[in-house]
């Protein structure tokens, strides 16, 4: 039975990762307090799936997709991406290793009115990635760009080429972004929050556009959004952050439908619904968000929970249980 | 690594026919037509363009003159002497229509030659000045740390020493031509004020997101600072070099004043040659003072309005709706 | 006695910009009773805030109002002079802006500034007058008073909104226009602050607009939905049949664009095509170039803004049916 037939690695494998920011008061002092944004994260993403990182502000989530993409350097952890069959920690690159997996993983952000810069044509920014990693001469690239623009439904490729991002509406700027993250054929994308910036009637033809795009082409995402219904449509399975640890990890409509961890609940709760027949319930949940800064050690809900019992706060913060199949919920009450 | 499993249809493929250097010239010069526009709509910028201009028509036309109308035993104006007239500085005549200086020499004719040496020595120091101000503002932004530390507290040193006194004892040190004094003004403005106000723009230009998507493409430094950085980095620059030129000319019309320089003839040289003869204060000569004054102050006015209407095209906030 | 507060007629307003004028509000009807709240929904540059800024004649300078009136009670607010709308403005009708929460001074503490802002418009007697009424809306909108005497960088993006509202409702306006209040907050943040709008407005009762382009936060404030697209109202209904029978194609559209995470998961239609210019808008309905439903006429008549029967409004020749 040929090797690439027998189960593979997954794609991406996190163990332990952390992002720690010093609060500092001087140059010469050293930082007493931490903000915690990342802190101990686990999971995996095999092979064309797309894992949904969900969260609030402060949850840890964009951290995570900056860490994954190495725009931030960990503080501590594993991240094991699976370059050319093996598993490579990339958490220490440098350099020419470091420039290699940039091939590899690759982001796509959340502004597209900033994600390209203003003085570039649509053509130096998508095909900037094979310059930059060397790839093809520019006749070469020029063909690949084209290629890629009709693509990602930006027609015809000749006339946009060498247009301007203001000459462009938001939603062809998003697709322009999403042809420069494809460029290099990574296996691995980042998606942090695409459509959050876009019209609701352009983000579904963006929605549907990464969807096509990752059957085609073979791609794996991790889809950083705060919208829950968005994420029900774009991810297989989901985490959910808060003050930087995941609480809740599962198939997507199982968490939906099935949530575990108060925190989720809650946040399930507070979507609107666009029925308006439909009386929704105040979220079960007190208080506000915090900062995580050298947060105790208990559960990191505790203040927040309606659960909340001595347990919680006796002992630190729940590690991740599996409570179902394939549903891993960070709690002792349940 | 993903494959792409579409086949490439040919109507993709065969789309690029014109050449891309066609294509970016094309862009540059829409480019340019478009600021030209936006410049075009503020009359002070037009004013500032005309004066600049028609002393680039007084520039022109003396190796013209020289050679056709003007004798240039006369009109020399280094070394011409008109031997016709009997006392020196003479009033403006039909020979001479700014009149003589005291050495005999016609006003008009060095008053057009020394235009070239105040446009070479404002384009030189403007040069200088927006390159290193740019180089090092980005490096300075980009990197923080002690390079930022070294270059900003280099920048204070500058601005707490008053230029004329440093130009001063350099003039007086050493032999400072043209081409010496405008890359020294230029290396002065470059690592003084100029760098400050360039660093802080390049500041903002690093926490872009577009700066993050260059690197997460795998630009490495030196890619993002000269590909993204420094161009955005540019119409700023390029405003400053307007003001560059405004305050190189005028530094060196007080040292040339003060006779520390090797230059052959100026406008500030005129007025030296004026003040050592005695007539500095006599208004009777007034042919003696004002062209070359005048010159001086319209010409450093006419850049500083140009570099006026120039900020409007770079900073669109400033535009009328 | 009428229990309409507010009517808009026939109200046009354009932009004038370097590259031509802007048609940004074209002939917008609509009423508004007391106590009601009405959402306007829209994606940008619909004209959504563009009518919240006319309606308070707070418009910017390129800004020219082509016409129509808006009648507060019985007096068109579009006729009356600059010192006149003056007396409207935060008494009668108040505003909260989009992203209000930054408008607040970074260097002065909110407490100043909001009691600066109620004695511009010589509000109150005195100081203390001022800051007591201040105290008693801080509490209406659950903030402790003790904030007032903090900056804004103390307080969090919800708690900042507050603060607006609280300032909008200094005068015991008639009518609050709030546009896009939550947009910037965390669900659990929004879910809260909405809950205490509606609340704060049933209480003190008050006619609110809902600006949004969220549907879904529409749909839980709001009694009556009006959709606008490219700087018309192309429907107005109650909530409930805005969502349960949506007639105008557009907004039949936008519902099915709409991901939700209730009920079963169905795939999401996508409209083809972009928002018009609107400095060269299509001729006719200005939405038949996206339209499924597009025949000749609708690209050479404005179809009538009709109703269709129970106060359901639609500007359409080819209503969509669903059975």
């Amino acid at each position: 039975m040929p090797a690439d037939m027998m189960v593979k690695e997954p794609l991406v494998k996190v163990e332990g990762l952390s992002k720690l920011y010093p609060l500092t008061t001087g140059i010469f002092r050293e930082a007493r307090s931490f903000i915690h944004a990342v802190d101990g994260v686990n999971f995996s993403i095999p092979d064309g799936e797309s894992l949904g990182l969900v969260g609030e502000s402060g949850s840890g989530k964009t951290t995570t997709g900056k860490l994954l993409v190495r725009l931030v350097d960990p503080t501590a952890g594993q991240i094991q991406v699976r370059i050319n069959g093996s598993g490579t920690d990339i958490a220490h690159l440098k350099g020419r290793g470091l420039k290699t997996f940039r091939r590899h993983v690759q982001m796509i952000f959340q502004d597209p009115y900033e994600s390209l810069n203003p003085r570039r044509t649509v053509f130096d920014t998508v095909s900037e990635p094979l310059a930059v990693q060397g790839i093809g001469d520019v006749v070469e690239r020029e063909r690949q760009v084209a290629e890629l623009l009709a693509l990602v439904g930006i027609t015809p490729p000749d006339t946009f080429m060498f247009r301007y991002p203001h000459e462009l509406s938001g939603g062809q700027r998003q697709r322009v972004a999403i042809a420069r993250a494809l460029i290099v054929l990574p296996s691995f994308i980042v998606a942090d929050e695409p459509t959050s910036m876009l019209d609701v009637s352009i983000r579904t033809g963006i929605m549907n556009l990464m969807q096509d795009l990752a059957e085609k082409m073979g791609v794996t995402y991790l889809y950083i959004t705060h919208d829950l219904a968005v994420a029900r449509y774009m991810t297989n399975r989901l985490a959910v952050m808060y003050l930087g640890k995941i609480v809740e990890m599962g198939g997507t409509e199982e968490i939906l439908q099935h949530p575990l961890h108060p925190y989720t609940r809650a946040l399930l709760s507070a979507v609107p619904v666009p029925d308006p027949t439909l009386k929704r319930e105040p979220p079960d949940i007190k208080g506000s968000i915090a900062k995580a800064i050298d947060p105790m050690p208990r559960c990191r809900f505790y203040d927040r929970c309606p659960m909340a019992a001595k347990v919680c706060e006796d002992n630190d913060h729940p590690p991740l249980e599996e409570k179902g199949p394939g549903h891993w919920v960070a709690c002792y009450r349940v | 690594m993903a494959e792409l499993s579409t086949p490439t249809s040919t109507p993709v493929a065969a789309v690029l026919e014109t050449p891309l250097w066609q294509v970016r010239l094309r862009l540059l010069l829409r480019g340019i037509k478009t600021n030209v526009g936006l410049f075009a709509e503020n009359p002070i910028g037009l004013v500032g363009l005309g004066i600049i201009f028609l002393f680039f028509i007084l520039m022109v036309a003396h190796p013209i003159m020289m050679k056709t109308v003007w004798d240039p035993n006369i009109y020399n104006p280094v070394t011409g002497y008109d031997p016709a007239l009997v006392a020196h500085p003479s009033p403006p005549s039909a020979t001479h229509l700014l009149g003589t200086d005291p050495l005999g020499r016609d006003v008009l004719s060095q008053l057009m030659w020394s235009t070239r040496a105040a446009f070479s020595l404002g384009i030189i120091a403007a040069l200088v000045t927006v390159f290193i101000a740019t180089t090092v503002g980005a490096v300075s932004a980009y990197f923080g740390g002690l390079v930022d530390t070294l270059f900003m507290r280099l920048a204070d040193l500058i601005i707490m020493t008053p230029t004329i006194t440093i130009l001063i004892v350099l003039a007086a040190l050493l032999d400072l031509g043209t081409i010496h004094l405008a890359v020294i003004i230029g290396m002065l403005s470059g690592f003084g004020g100029a760098t400050i106000i360039i660093k802080s723009q390049a500041l903002t230009i690093k926490v872009r997101t577009y700066i993050e998507a260059a690197r997460v493409a795998g630009g490495g430094n030196a890619h993002i600072i000269l590909r993204h950085i420094i161009p955005n980095l540019m119409p700023l620059s390029f405003l400053y070099m307007m003001f560059s030129v405004t305050s190189a000319i005028a530094i060196e019309a007080v040292l040339s004043f003060f006779g520390l320089l090797n230059i052959r003839m100026s406008w500030g040289l005129m007025i030296y040659t004026t003040s050592f003869a005695g007539y500095l204060m006599d208004l009777k000569k007034w042919w003696l003072i004002f062209p070359a004054s005048i010159s001086i102050t319209m010409l450093c006015a006419a850049f500083y309005l140009v570099g006026r209407a120039l900020d409007e095209v770079v900073n669109p906030r400033l535009r009328k709706r | 006695m009428s229990n309409i507060l507010l009517n808009v007629e026939d109200l046009s307003m354009h932009y004038s910009t370097r590259a031509g004028e802007v048609s940004a509000v074209d002939n917008v009807s609509f009423s508004l009773k007391k106590g009601e709240a009405m959402g306007l929904v829209g994606e940008s540059g619909c004209g959504k805030t563009s009518i919240a800024t006319t309606l308070l004649r707070l418009m910017p300078d390129n800004a020219l109002v082509k016409g129509g009136h808006v009648y507060l009670d019985d007096t068109d607010l579009l006729s009356l002079r600059e010192e006149e709308m003056r007396q409207v403005r935060w008494k009668r009708i108040s505003m909260v802006f989009q992203a209000a929460m930054n408008a607040l001074n970074p260097v002065y503490k909110v407490g100043e500034q909001i009691i600066e802002a109620l004695e511009t418009h010589h509000m109150f007697a005195t100081n203390e007058e001022a800051r007591q009424r201040i105290v008693e809306l801080f509490t209406l909108v659950d903030l402790d008073p003790k904030m007032l005497d903090q900056y804004p960088h103390e307080y969090s993006g919800g708690m900042r909104q507050r603060a607006v509202i609280a300032m909008s409702l200094a005068c015991h306006p008639d009518l609050i226009i709030a546009d896009e209040p939550t947009t910037a907050l965390d669900v659990i943040v929004q879910d809260n602050l909405l809950r205490e709008m509606m609340a704060l407005q049933k209480k003190l009762g008050m006619s609110m607009i809902y600006i949004s382009h969220d549907i879904a936060v529409i749909a839980e404030v709001s009694d009556r939905i009006g959709v606008m697209y490219a700087g018309r109202l192309v429907e107005l209904a109650t909530s409930e049949h805005i969502f349960k029978r949506p007639l105008h194609p557009y907004t039949y559209g936008l519902m099915s664009a709409f991901p939700s995470i209730i009920g079963p998961k169905r795939e999401l239609t996508t409209l083809p095509g972009e928002p018009p210019d609107l400095i060269k808008p299509p001729p006719g309905c200005r939405f038949h170039p996206r339209c499924p439903f597009a025949t000749e006429i609708c690209t050479k008549e404005v179809p009538e803004f009709t109703d269709m029967g129970g106060g359901h409004f639609v500007a359409c020749y080819h209503p969509v049916e669903v059975s």
